[in-house]
């Protein structure tokens, strides 16, 4: 569908003004998705995403909260448009589906697909998806560590008509609410995705009334032409050449003893790049399988971050024209029907990084070591004393790598997901769990000219009755690596100590039961170094040991600081 | 004919002639149900039952053949009506549900229900229930021992309409499809249940078609009453009194080491009875709870067995009958509480209420039967990567009576399945049966022999699959009867390729793979009398015919 | 089948009567009934001869063909005189016979009895071979020959008179029950062996294990029977080789009946319904519902488009035996059912019979309770003074007394209301019993016939019939000796089957058509016994079919002549699915067992219109009757059938009296008799 960049006949004027009226309309239903949201993980972790879509499925505006949900909005509207022609619907129509092996990424995460019409005239398309706090399945959250079936994850829905004509679908509604755990913060969820594209629909109609479909739509193919256009440019500017990188995830959460590789070989062509994932691991019994769509928006993020750090090429589907993607069938990346997906949030993050560490051969100055790249997913599902039940959550990460302009930062969310923590006092207004810890990790960052950013040191205790806790970690068993002669960055670590005072260390990932008195602490992965160590300025050491950075030991050891 | 107005008396001769048409209505939809299904466990073990209901959810004819079915639909049909009241329902309409919390038994039961329309005006309802093969959840076969809430078990259906104007509603189909991991095995079944109930209601009309509606809803009202008047006699017949039974079950799969207690009072009070399960262990953990309607059958059924099986099932039958099931027990779970392993409580409970029964009819209660119907599942791929999942059930000897031996390896009380030809296991799944035997000495001894057990060992032959293991009495065994001896124990045990071997403590999901072998042992049932007063020629018989060995004949039955 | 000038001898052989009919073409058919002897039945056979030669004057060098319907098999298990039985199994399944599918008939029993046939091995005559051939026919271990031949030593030792042979898989790969076959012959020559791969070719181990074990079971006896006949034809001096009826309905030369004994279960009620067919085509009607009410049941079988319906399996005293034979299904009321109250005031009927002994209280035997036939006596249906034509004396004034303190006044009803009411409760529950079967088979009643045999059929014929809408009911002349009439119509038959699990995407026609030829092969080999030249034989292909996925299969006719045979067979075999099971959805389906018959044509008629009537008029008086249309009672004319001219038109209400039967025609109905003298009756008051 590229097109060649041909003068364009359109007032760039106009262009830029209808551009940002778009990306305000998208942020603007993140935030209606984000503020009427009644699950936590949503309201804090911002775990949803809003975007626009051409009527031939290609992305027109994205909020861009978590990158990892725009693009892979995108299998799911064309999934749509090809069961569906846009002839074939009418306004008041919406559509809902979950499920990965129809282009959706794990079960949680339920898209809601709005067409926008104008005037009888279908004009774009509003898509909102929100991580939902429980779709059923084998545990309370729905992201099983120990999942070797999709059928264990929960619901899975097919493409679905949500609203025929502006009419509920309750069939849907009832086979949802019957098997989800917290059937009221469901729906509540779904019912602000559906506000969410209204809003957006609403918005885009009265864009469309100030300067009619046509122009309009001759503004969007104008958009996107040029975002693919000013990406060529960026990728010409990579050096043509074949580079290749592996880095590893702990393990599938089943087979706990195999680390799993994920190799990445990118071809860059004046102007074209094709990234070939031959060579990573056959897909895997556990979770951490991850869908093309996964795929494809880590490879586009890694991209973005490369060729545009500034985000100055406008953002949607003309820039991912140039990215051809190989994806073996029945590999990590590209997994058969019936494995389980949901955790690949992980291998999203890896890929992502695999990505960059190809590139970094390519432009070692633009990209940083690798990151802590762990994004800890902790679900608390259980009873209070008196019965009511509760699912919450807490999203937590390591540090950043370091680059060679700068150190890495301290617990920052990296790479292709971009979620909040969640408070301390959210989480114990949600739960019977008291947070005895939340702070840095010293040592954790790995040493380097430029430091890596440190993990993340946090301590929970449950308070009442009993709960199922799922823990999801990663760089347990593989740490960040360092870039240029730096060091890699510390490991991550989880531990359950019981009430009676016996210790029990999580292997990276775990469905485990606590029971009130027990304590769940937990270090997050620290960010790869860059440069050696040696190098570092002397007073950079010592304002970290008097930050608490860096153990005066470490010091000694890592830095030969006397 | 009677000719189309309500007589004043209904005429007891045309009212038997309706009754022996109702019957065999449900007999030819029970024929189309089983024989056009596609899941094995409704083929080769006849999972599924057929029955008639009124308008106002009384079962008035039923072809079951498994009793545990008999007052299964009863609170489905009850739900279905209460979320779509008969007046809303159209010619042409089907409702469907599963959820036990809303009045089913665990989600593989699914049921159908068509209303029967005769002038525009529905006379009665048309129901099939199929056991289907998998409805999702955590495990293949959608019966996972360890689960621990309702969640895991599979897709929870609450009361839908299936069809309306004979069309199906596409989203649920949709929905159904996606979520259970054989959704042509699972069409064909649903569609067989259609079949059943559009039959049901076609012959329904016919009948109607001949002795008019309202003719037709007053006789079913007599029939009901006429049931109701048979079981309140039989109960009659019984001496009053108060009758207490007490057995344990081995656990609930997911807490091993703890033992449940199912304990019942039974109290014959004139023409009434009440089954009373004060004292019965909470709710467990595990997939083992029973929903209400599972203590209802099991009442049913011991009072048929033991009185008169002549009289007709309707709901006429359960009026008389009174049951005390204290909330949050295991015979009266909250949600969302684990019930898909269900059935082995359904049989301990209605072994406890025989066992309270015999002391009133000690003629016609035999000792305890090994009350277990083995069930193991087999779910994976075969080398072409085709899913598969296959099951086996098995039970064990039944209780030896007064007057005569158990039998070997025969389905008691509230189930009544098939076992599974090892020529048809072979076929669906890539597994190799090394075996069936009957297993000598696991009757119990006495004057009359308890029923002995079988064995049977199952080798993997290629890939991986997920095992789910449910038995029961490998930890407890009743006791015999009047000096006779109890039954051998169950037991079960995996011998892994490695050579390891690893026991199989009474209920387990775990993986299997190539060269892993299964051996599972039913149980025995119970003897009855003194083992020493058995006649000699039925012992040298025992030992020819290698049911007992010379060693028991000696020790326990004193041969020399 | 009848050549020039030789007779054709039809004997059939019942419980109690042995009945022989004899033909020659253009003469009218000689019948006679001789009392059968239940110590060697072959006794009767060579009565009947000696009968034939005496009364008819028949030459035993004139007999052309000498046709025989027993039930010798199916008395073998029901007295339990079969062989003393050794059987092999594959190692770990000797108890397979005896644990079978562990379900038990008794829904409500605790007190449980064996489901299975164990009097055929017992534990210590069952013996375990290692060997094993997997799901494909793969052999995965190999026969111990040794332990064969130590096995049947033991077992020839403990006195097993015959061996049957069941591995598992064999039908995917016969060589080691065929190789096992072999080891026994040399070890004993004269032990006989049945094998599951021979016998019963399908799957499911149980169900195959006996019908083989039941095969090897009645061997001897069979053998021993057939021997005895021959050898006393020969002395007879009857030239022409015995055959036999098949439980399918075609009838068979001994020597190759002889080595297939489970193919005669049915060998008696086969020829019955041969017998039914051919009365049904001469009344011009090819889809029929034969109806034989005896004293204690109700034998029910269907004629579909001029053949009889084959079931795949059947059941002999209660245990299930998979061979192909007649459907006749058998239900529990009869003359002799008894009528009584539940607890619940409710009337029932059945199945408590009382037999012939004490019988029905009319037979004044010290019956006492009310059954079927005392409420006929009450309702006028039969004539006191001439019940099976006066052999037997009917006391009304005992049927009334039953019937009033049994039934009438405990439900505070009439005498004959009540009477009635017994009739109607036994119809409703035969109608059930005949739409089941016919439905079971996916066949409507409604545009059958209904043709009434046995003594009971024709008391109640018309009033079943109104019930199922039938509207046409065929008495045979000869009802009581119409299993014998069969034979002499029936076809030379014979069937060989083979499992050929095949799905259909992934047949071919080539494949198919060599399977089927080699079936074929074996096929004409035993119809090469029978002596019939090859272009008089017709051969017919049929493949057992399911969907991919299901277990029990359908027949389906192979037509290979169509320009796309496999298309064809797809197509017939959705259209029978969706007639028996009322759905048929495309999915993929696949073929179970391939079946080939070869059979010559079976004959139209009993016999060119030789009926000749008596003298006399037909019309011997009236009396009043009731039935369910005129509870009050109305007049009815009784005939006598003897004297009832070809052509003769009658309306009822009427009554039919001859000797071995009496046939009620209720109001709405008109009777007519054919020229071959069967009475047609049909229903007047218009189409249902």
């Amino acid at each position: 569908m590229s097109k060649t960049n041909g003068k364009s006949s359109l007032d760039p004027i106009t262009v830029e003004v209808i551009r940002n009226k778009l990306d305000g309309i998208a942020n603007e239903m993140e935030l209606t998705l984000v503020r009427s949201a009644f699950s936590t993980i949503v309201k804090e972790g911002l775990d949803a995403s809003a975007s626009i879509f051409t009527l031939e499925g290609e992305t027109l505006a994205q909020a861009i909260a978590i990158p990892i949900h725009l693009v892979t909005l995108l299998p799911m509207v064309r999934h749509l448009l090809a069961e569906k022609p846009v002839s074939e619907m009418s306004e008041g129509d919406v559509f809902v589906m979950n499920d990965p092996y129809l282009g959706g990424t794990h079960l949680p995460d339920i898209a809601v697909i709005m067409p926008v019409f104008y005037e009888g005239q279908p004009i774009a398309i509003s898509a909102t998806m929100t991580h939902h706090q429980d779709v059923g399945g084998m545990a309370p959250g729905s992201t099983p560590t120990n999942a070797t079936e999709i059928f264990q994850e929960g619901l899975r829905i097919p493409l679905l008509k949500l609203m025929d004509r502006g009419e509920l679908n309750q069939t849907f509604m009832a086979i949802l609410r019957r098997n989800v755990r917290i059937p009221e913060v469901v729906t509540g969820d779904l019912m602000a995705e559906i506000s969410a594209c209204s809003i957006g629909a609403r918005r885009l109609k009265e864009v469309a009334a100030t300067y009619g479909n046509n122009f309009l739509i001759s503004v969007f193919d104008e958009l996107l032409d040029r975002s693919e256009t000013m990406t060529k440019e960026a990728l010409r500017r990579i050096p043509d050449g074949t580079y290749s990188y592996t880095d590893y995830l702990d393990n599938d959460g089943v087979d706990l003893d195999c680390m799993v590789p994920i190799t990445v070989t990118a071809r860059i062509t004046e102007g074209d790049i094709e990234l070939d994932f031959e060579g990573s691991s056959p897909q895997v019994r556990g979770p951490f399988n991850c869908v093309p769509s996964g795929s494809l928006a880590a490879a586009c993020f890694a991209l973005r971050a490369v060729t545009d750090p500034d985000q100055l090429i406008p953002n949607n589907g003309g820039c991912f024209r140039p990215i051809a993607l190989r994806l073996p069938p029945g590999s990590i990346v590209n997994p058969n029907e019936p494995a389980p997906v949901g955790c690949r949030t992980s291998t999203i993050k890896r890929v992502t990084s695999v990505v960059l560490g190809a590139l970094r051969k390519a432009v070692p100055e633009q990209v940083p070591a690798d990151p802590g790249g762990e994004e800890v997913i902790l679900h608390f599902g259980g009873r209070r004393a008196d019965g009511r039940g509760f699912v919450t959550s807490q999203i937590l990460i390591g540090g950043s790598g370091a680059a060679k302009s700068r150190d890495g930062v301290d617990v920052i969310e990296t790479d292709a997901t971009n979620c909040m923590n969640i408070p301390a006092e959210a989480l114990e207004l949600e739960a019977p769990i008291r947070v005895h810890r939340a702070s840095l990790a010293p040592d954790s960052g790995g040493a380097g000219e430029r430091r890596g950013g440190l993990g993340a040191w946090l301590e929970y205790e449950i308070l009442e009755g009993e709960m199922t806790i799922t823990y999801r970690g990663e760089r347990h068993f593989c740490r960040a690596a360092g870039s240029e002669a730096g060091e890699a960055g510390g490991a991550a670590s989880a531990e359950i100590v019981r009430g009676d005072g016996s210790v029990h260390s999580i292997p990276s990932k775990e469905v485990a039961r606590m029971l009130a008195g027990d304590r769940l602490i937990i270090r997050t992965a620290g960010g790869g170094g860059f440069g050696d160590p040696k190098k570092r300025p002397r007073n950079e050491v010592r304002a970290d040991i008097e930050n608490g950075k860096v153990t005066a030991k470490a010091a000694a050891e890592a830095y030969g600081f006397e | 004919m009677a000719g189309k107005t309500i007589p004043h008396e209904v005429d007891p001769i045309l009212l038997e002639v309706i009754r022996n048409k109702l019957d065999g209505i449900a007999d030819e939809m029970e024929m189309t149900l089983v024989r056009s299904a596609f899941s094995v466990i409704v083929k080769e073990a006849l999972d599924a039952s057929a029955s008639l209901f009124t308008v106002a959810g009384e079962p008035l004819a039923q072809s079951v053949a498994i009793p545990a079915h008999l007052s299964m639909l009863v609170p489905m049909v009850a739900t279905i009506l209460r979320n779509y009241p008969v007046e809303t329902m159209q010619e042409g309409d089907a409702y469907l549900m599963n959820d036990p919390y809303d009045g089913a038994s665990h989600l593989p039961d699914v049921a159908v229900v068509m209303p029967v329309f005769v002038e525009g005006r529905p006379i009665a309802l048309s129901a099939a229930l199929t056991h289907h093969q998998d409805i999702g959840g955590m495990t293949p076969a959608s019966v996972p021992t360890n689960a621990t809430e309702i969640f895991q078990e599979g897709l929870r259906i609450p009361p839908l309409r299936l069809l309306r104007d004979g069309q199906f509603d596409e989203t649920l189909i949709a929905l159904l499809k996606q979520n259970v991991r054989l959704p042509d095995v699972f069409m064909g079944d649903l569609n067989a249940q259609i079949a059943c109930c559009s039959i049901g209601a076609r012959r329904l009309k016919d009948l109607a078609e001949t002795y008019g509606g309202n003719l037709l809803s007053a006789l079913f009202a007599d029939l009901l009453d006429r049931s109701e008047r048979m079981v309140r006699n039989a109960i009659a017949g019984l001496p009053d009194g108060t009758y207490r039974h007490e057995l344990k079950m081995d656990n609930d799969g997911v807490e091993l080491d703890r033992r449940l207690t199912i304990k019942v009072t039974v109290v014959i009070a004139g023409e009434e009875i009440t089954f009373d399960f004060t004292g019965t262990s909470p709710q467990a953990r595990g997939p083992i709870n029973a929903v209400p309607a599972g203590a209802l059958g099991a009442g049913f059924f011991a009072i048929k067995a033991i009185t008169d099986s002549s009289i007709p099932n309707n709901g006429g039958c359960f009026r008389p009958l009174h049951f005390e099931l204290p909330e949050g027990s295991l015979v009266n779970p909250r949600e969302p509480a684990p019930v898909s392993c269900r059935s082995v409580t359904l049989k301990a409970i209605v072994g406890c209420v025989l066992g309270a029964l015999r002391e009133a009819a000690p003629d016609r209660v035999p000792a305890d039967a090994s009350g277990e119907l083995m069930l193991v599942h087999f779910g994976g791929r075969d080398e072409s990567g085709k899913p598969y999942i296959s099951s086996q059930l098995l039970a064990g000897g039944s209780g030896a009576g007064r007057h005569r031996d158990g039998t070997d390896v025969i389905e008691t009380d509230v189930t009544n399945c098939m076992n599974v030809p090892t020529e048809a296991l072979e076929m669906s799944a890539p597994v190799r049966v090394h075996s069936l035997r009957l297993r000598t000495d696991s009757g119990g001894a006495g004057t009359q022999r308890g029923g002995l057990g079988c064995e049977q060992t199952i080798e993997m032959l290629s890939g991986e699959a997920t095992m789910t293991y449910r038995g029961e009495r490998h930890f407890w065994v009743s006791p015999g009867h009047a000096g006779g001896s109890s039954g051998a124990a169950a037991a079960g045990w995996i011998d892994r390729n490695d050579g390891r071997r690893e026991e199989m403590p009474s209920k387990m999901v775990t993986q299997v793979r190539r060269g892993d072998r299964v051996t599972i042992r039913t149980a025995g049932g119970a003897g009855y009398g003194e083992p020493k007063a058995r006649a000699a020629a039925a012992v040298s018989a025992d030992i020819e015919n290698g049911k007992i060995s010379q060693d028991v004949a000696a020790a326990v039955y004193g041969r020399s | 089948m009848t050549s020039e000038s030789q007779y054709d001898i039809g004997i059939d052989i019942g419980g109690t009567f042995t009945d022989l009919v004899c033909r020659r073409p253009g003469e009218p058919m000689l019948t006679t009934k001789i009392m059968s002897t239940r110590k060697n039945p072959n006794e009767a056979v060579m009565q009947a001869v000696r009968y034939m030669v005496e009364n008819w004057q028949i030459a035993p060098e004139d007999v052309g063909h000498f046709l025989h319907g027993t039930t010798v098999a199916t008395n073998a298990v029901l007295e339990r005189k079969g062989a003393r039985l050794g059987l092999l199994t594959t190692a770990g399944f000797k108890d397979v016979l005896e644990i079978g599918r562990q379900m038990r008939q008794a829904l409500y029993g605790i007190i449980l009895e064996p489901e299975t046939p164990v009097f055929l091995a017992e534990g210590k005559y069952r013996k375990e071979i290692p060997e094993r051939v997997g799901s494909q026919g793969e052999v995965v271990t190999l026969l111990d020959e040794e332990a064969v031949r130590v096995a049947v030593r033991e077992l020839v030792e403990a006195g097993v008179q015959a061996v049957a042979v069941c591995y598992l898989f064999s039908f995917q790969n016969p060589a080691h029950e065929a190789r096992t076959r072999e080891i026994i012959a040399e070890e004993f020559p004269d032990l006989m062996v049945s094998v599951s791969s021979e016998v019963d070719p399908a799957f499911r181990e149980y169900e195959r294990t006996v019908v083989t074990a039941f095969d090897a079971y009645m061997k001897p006896v069979i053998d021993r029977y057939m021997e005895q006949i021959e050898s006393g034809l020969a002395e007879a001096g009857i030239a022409s080789p015995l055959q036999v009826m098949q439980s399918r309905g075609g009838l068979s030369i001994s020597a190759v009946a002889r080595k297939r004994p489970v193919r005669l279960f049915m060998s008696g009620p086969a020829a019955g319904v041969i017998g039914g067919t051919i009365v049904g085509k001469m009344a011009g009607a090819q889809d029929l519902i034969t109806v034989d009410i005896g004293g204690t049941s109700c034998d029910i079988a269907l004629v579909d488009g001029g053949r009889p319906v084959i079931r795949s399996e059947g059941r002999i005293d209660g245990y299930t035996v998979r061979v192909p034979m007649v459907d006749v299904n058998a239900i529990g009321s009869g003359g002799g059912s008894i009528a009584w109250l539940d607890a619940g005031g409710g009337l029932r009927v059945g199945p408590e019979s009382a037999g012939a002994d004490p019988g029905p209280a009319a037979y004044g035997k010290g019956g006492e309770k009310p059954t079927v036939t005392d409420a006929s006596l009450v309702l006028g249906y039969l004539n006191p003074s001439f019940f099976a034509g006066g052999t037997v004396g009917l006391d009304v004034e005992k049927a009334r007394a039953a019937v009033q303190e049994k039934v009438a006044n405990p439900l505070g009803l009439g005498l004959e209301e009540a009477a009635l009411g017994i009739h109607r409760v036994v119809n409703t529950q035969m109608v059930e019993g005949i739409r089941l079967v016919s439905i079971r088979q996916g066949l409507d009643p409604r545009r059958f016939s209904l043709v009434a045999l046995g003594g009971g059929g024709p008391i109640h014929a018309t009033a079943l019939a109104r019930e199922l809408k039938i509207n046409c009911v065929v008495i045979p002349r000869y009802p009581g000796v119409l299993s014998a009439a069969g034979l002499l119509a029936a076809p030379i038959e014979h069937e060989v089957s083979t499992a050929f699990p095949a799905p259909l995407d992934q047949l071919t026609l080539p494949k198919l058509r060599e399977a089927l030829s080699d079936l074929d092969r074996q096929c004409a080999a035993l119809m090469a016994h029978e002596g019939v030249p090859a272009d008089q034989v017709g051969i017919t292909y049929f493949a057992d079919m399911w969907y991919l996925g299901q277990s029990y299969h359908l027949e389906v006719q192979i037509y290979l002549d169509d320009p796309d045979p496999l298309a064809r067979l797809y197509d017939d075999f959705l259209k029978v699915h969706d007639r028996v099971y009322g759905y048929a959805s495309k999915a993929p389906a696949g073929i179970v067992n391939l079946r080939t018959i070869h059979a010559t044509t079976a004959e139209e008629t009993l016999g060119e219109g030789a009926y000749v009537a008596g003298e006399g008029s037909a019309v011997k008086g009236e009396r009043t009757i009731r039935v369910a249309s005129e509870p009050a009672g109305i007049v009815a004319s009784v005939y006598d059938r003897s004297k009832m001219q070809v052509g003769l038109r009658f309306d009822g209400p009427a009554i039919v009296e001859q000797a071995d039967t009496t046939t009620v025609i209720e109001p709405g109905w008109s009777g007519e008799v054919a020229p071959d003298g069967n009475l047609v009756l049909s229903w007047t008051k218009g189409a249902n």
